[in-house]
């Protein structure tokens, strides 16, 4: 069995940055370009590993066991903001959020907004605890 | 103690500044009407050291002690050193002695002014400084006390800051004599550059630089630089303008910018200064040309007046004249002696006359509800009896009067004149002088006791002012009198025409109070008196006051006595019989003129004043000099400074501006990516990478 060469791993690993930059650069719901953003980590972790390999020395796998911890913990991180700005306008388009620009520009409008989601139905509300429900809906009447 | 004063030599300067300080930094909160405590003891005890310390110079000491250098630059050491000799013993017991006396005064003067710690702190750095110019031993320090002296009338001149007149009055006053202390700067760079090359370090020490003057070929234009330098100070022609301006300030601060501090200094910096002077007579022609003009013109506006206060402000220019008339006759080393204890001896006595004066017009100012116009009163000697008779005694001091002290000094300073007429190549000149100052001691006789008779004699006049609860509102009313005298007043107004309008106004006023100044005010009068009538006589005729200046200054082992410096004759010390008797005749007949004049017949002067208008206005109006200047050098002044303001504004400023202006404009063009999307900025951000990368691919 022939060992894979070098250029295979640097190809996968730069196919996974790119895909992630066009992601990034192209998606504009929040979570997907996270995710896009780790994927281009992970095509440069795995750079760093073929490295590694290719070279005989450990200091890349280590290296690279150190940024998928830290990938951990910025995906915590950035998870939270998002669910955050989530919370803030109810809605995951980072065009809403160009607040940080020159005060005398305009906002840059998309000709082409997103699709309104459809309104989700309204989550069943529990009663209060220890406390007898005051009315009872009329679907659920026959129970 | 008695025999060498360094010890507490810098104790005397030194204590009215720790009054001063203590005054400024515990006066507002905590002393409140207790303020003048510090000050009065600070400049007692100043007043205390300073007779020590002449005792010990009387008992042969004259020397100067370094305290500590005060700083250096390159090999010039500028020491604060203070010395102590006849000359600076003189000056330190002058403005003590009368300085204390006004603090004493000012404290029942002042009662009640919201500003009276400021005005007692003021006082206090004002002695501080004047203390400091006349006993330093070095031209620096000596310059830091004039300008410290100049800042003080500053502050004191403008005191009712709230007054425009006030406050225009010591704007006037600081700039005026500020264009004399840049000559005497010159004058000191002059001594200084072209001086003594030889000794090392260089110094500005007063020893050094007379030592080294009789090399300088720059000697004449230092000289003369330091009698700009001393005419802005002491207020002589073409500077004197700022001098009856100062009228503004508190009339404690008049008496002692007038008598003690200030206007003393220049007499004193040229005394200081003969060793160079007597070099140089044509520089001492000049001095003492420009003194008579300035005596003769104070004089002869000074008649018109009708302000009390500045017929005393023009008297004291006129005092002042003959001082440097005295100086300016030193023009040859037989004389040194005679004319310059002439004109420090009226220095002396004039100080006590004119404290005086001053202080006895202040009462009667005080006591009159800050009227001073003297149109608005008369025939005060049964109201105020005690400020009637100390005024009494200095104006006819001020007269000259025979045997009174101003008789004594100004007749050594006429024959000094005309001692200086028989020497050197100037001889008609200082004759003509001589007349000159015949002239205006009649003159001065004459204003000084029209201005007596005008306040104490005739119809009791008073004005309603006086009995009204006259609190402390100096400011308006004062301001009320100036605008009076700012009119053109016709001649008939101008000596009794006011008495209806003083009359005419009827209110509930109580009539029956007692309008004379409280015992704090009267009893500095009462000493001050006593020394304008006994001084002259103690110290004159016996030739005391000479020989304390000539053994223990200008015979002094350094080089500032002129012992090696000059070939010094000794004229022996005698009375001019002649020339006394000629003065007393003089100062008579123009007393008796005025006693004709404002008592027996005051109808006269209005005449006269009809028949020659021309001249009437002249001297009413003070010659115009105050237009004159206007015209000649403030407007211009003002229309440079437009120019530099427009230079300014539009150059200056534009070229900043500019530099300003880059920047943004580069801003402007970048400005645009800045759009908030989080995906142009990565864009921006792979691009860039991108661009990186392809440019070390390349290379």
């Amino acid at each position: 069995m022939t060992p894979v060469s070098l250029e295979s791993y640097l190809l996968v690993g730069a196919a996974l940055f790119t895909l992630g930059l066009v992601g990034f650069l192209t998606r504009r719901n929040l979570i997907i370009m996270f995710l896009c953003a780790e994927m281009m980590l992970q095509g440069v972790a795995i750079n760093l590993v073929a490295f590694a390999r290719y070279r005989g020395n450990m200091g890349g796998q280590v290296l690279t066991l150190f940024i998928i911890a830290v990938a951990a913990c910025e995906a915590a991180i950035s998870l939270a903001l998002i669910l955050v700005l989530f919370k803030r306008r109810k809605s995951l388009d980072v065009s809403l959020w160009q607040d940080l620009r020159e005060p005398d520009q305009d906002p840059i409008e998309d000709e082409e907004p997103l699709p309104t989601p459809p309104r989700a139905a309204p989550l069943p509300t529990l009663p209060v605890a220890g406390r007898e429900p005051v009315s009872v809906p009329k679907e659920n009447s026959h129970v | 103690m008695f025999d060498d004063p360094r010890p507490y030599l810098w104790l005397i300067p030194a204590l009215p500044f720790l009054g001063a300080v203590l005054a400024a930094f515990l006066g507002p909160r905590y002393l409140k009407d207790k303020s003048h405590w510090p000050v009065l003891l600070g400049s007692v005890g100043a007043c205390f050291f300073a007779v020590l310390t002449a005792i010990s110079v009387g008992n042969g000491f004259v020397g100067a002690k370094v305290y500590y250098t005060w700083f250096s630059l390159g090999n010039l050491d500028v020491t604060f050193a203070l010395r102590a000799d006849a000359l600076t013993a003189v000056m330190l017991l002058t403005v003590t002695f009368i300085g204390s006396l006004i603090v004493i005064f000012a404290i029942g003067y002042m009662h009640g002014d919201p500003g009276y710690p400021r005005f007692f702190a003021a006082v206090g750095l004002f002695l501080a400084a004047m203390t400091l110019l006349v006993s330093a031993d070095n031209f620096i320090l000596l310059y830091a006390g004039w300008e410290g002296v100049g800042v003080c009338s500053y502050l004191l001149i403008g005191f009712w800051y709230h007054k425009p007149s006030a406050a225009a009055a010591a704007r006037k006053a600081f700039l005026v004599t500020r264009l004399g202390d840049i000559g005497l700067f010159i004058g000191i760079v002059l001594l200084w550059l072209h001086g003594p090359h030889s000794h090392s370090p260089h110094s500005l020490d007063m020893d050094t630089v007379f030592a080294g003057a009789a090399g300088n070929v720059w000697l004449g234009v230092a000289c003369f630089c330091l009698f700009v330098g001393a005419a802005g100070k002491s207020a002589q022609f073409p500077l004197h303008v700022w001098l009856p301006d100062a009228m503004e300030g508190p009339t404690p601060v008049s008496a002692l910018i007038h008598a003690a501090t200030m206007v003393t200094a220049g007499v004193y910096l040229l005394a200081r200064c003969t060793p160079l002077f007597v070099l140089v007579p044509e520089v001492q022609l000049i001095v003492a040309v420009v003194a008579a003009f300035t005596s003769l013109l104070a004089a002869l506006i000074a008649l018109t007046q009708t302000d009390l206060k500045k017929v005393m402000a023009y008297s004291t220019i006129s005092q002042l004249g003959y001082m440097f008339l005295a100086l300016g006759s030193a023009n040859h080393p037989k004389l040194v002696v005679l004319a310059v204890s002439a004109a420090i001896f009226h220095l002396f006595t004039h100080a006590f006359f004119k404290a005086l004066l001053f202080l006895a017009s202040g009462s009667v100012m005080h006591a009159m509800g800050n009227i001073i116009d003297m149109r608005r009163f008369g025939g005060l000697r049964k109201v105020l009896p005690t400020t009637h008779w100390t005024f009494l005694c200095g104006a006819a001091a001020l007269a000259g009067i025979p045997f009174l002290s101003g008789f004594w000094s100004k007749d050594d300073i006429v024959a000094a004149t005309l001692g200086a007429s028989h020497y050197g190549m100037f001889g008609s000149v200082y004759h003509g002088l001589f007349i000159i100052a015949m002239i205006t001691a009649g003159l001065t006789a004459f204003y000084t006791f029209r201005a007596y008779f005008l306040t104490f004699w005739g119809e009791t006049r008073v004005p309603d002012e006086a009995y009204m609860d006259h609190g402390h509102a100096h400011g308006d009313a004062h301001a009320d009198a100036h605008g009076h005298d700012a009119g053109h007043g016709h001649a008939a107004h101008a000596d009794h025409g006011v008495a209806a309008h003083a009359h005419g106004e009827s209110g509930p006023i109580d009539r029956s109070k007692k309008l004379e100044s409280p015992p704090m005010m009267l009893v500095p009068l009462m000493i001050l008196a006593v020394g304008a009538l006994f001084v002259g006589i103690a110290l004159g005729p016996t030739g005391l006051f000479a020989h304390f200046l000539e053994d223990h200054w200008m015979r002094g082992t350094g080089a500032t006595g002129f012992t090696g410096l000059l070939p010094f004759e000794k004229e022996a010390h005698h009375l001019h019989w002649d020339l006394m008797i000629l003065s007393g005749v003089i100062a008579l007949a123009g007393v008796g003129l005025a006693f004709f004049f404002y008592v027996k017949s005051p109808a006269v002067p209005a005449r006269i004043a009809r028949s020659a208008s021309g001249l009437y206005d002249l001297s009413r109006n003070l010659f115009y000099l105050d237009e004159i200047f206007a015209a000649l050098i403030v407007k211009p002044a003002a229309a440079l400074a437009q120019v530099m303001r427009v230079i300014d504004f539009y150059i200056v400023d534009g070229l900043v501006d500019l530099a300003g202006q880059v920047p943004t404009f580069i801003g402007f063009l970048v400005r645009p990516i800045q759009n908030g999307l989080v995906q142009f900025y990565a864009l921006l951000m792979a691009l860039g990478v991108g661009g990186f990368l392809l440019a070390i691919l390349l290379k």
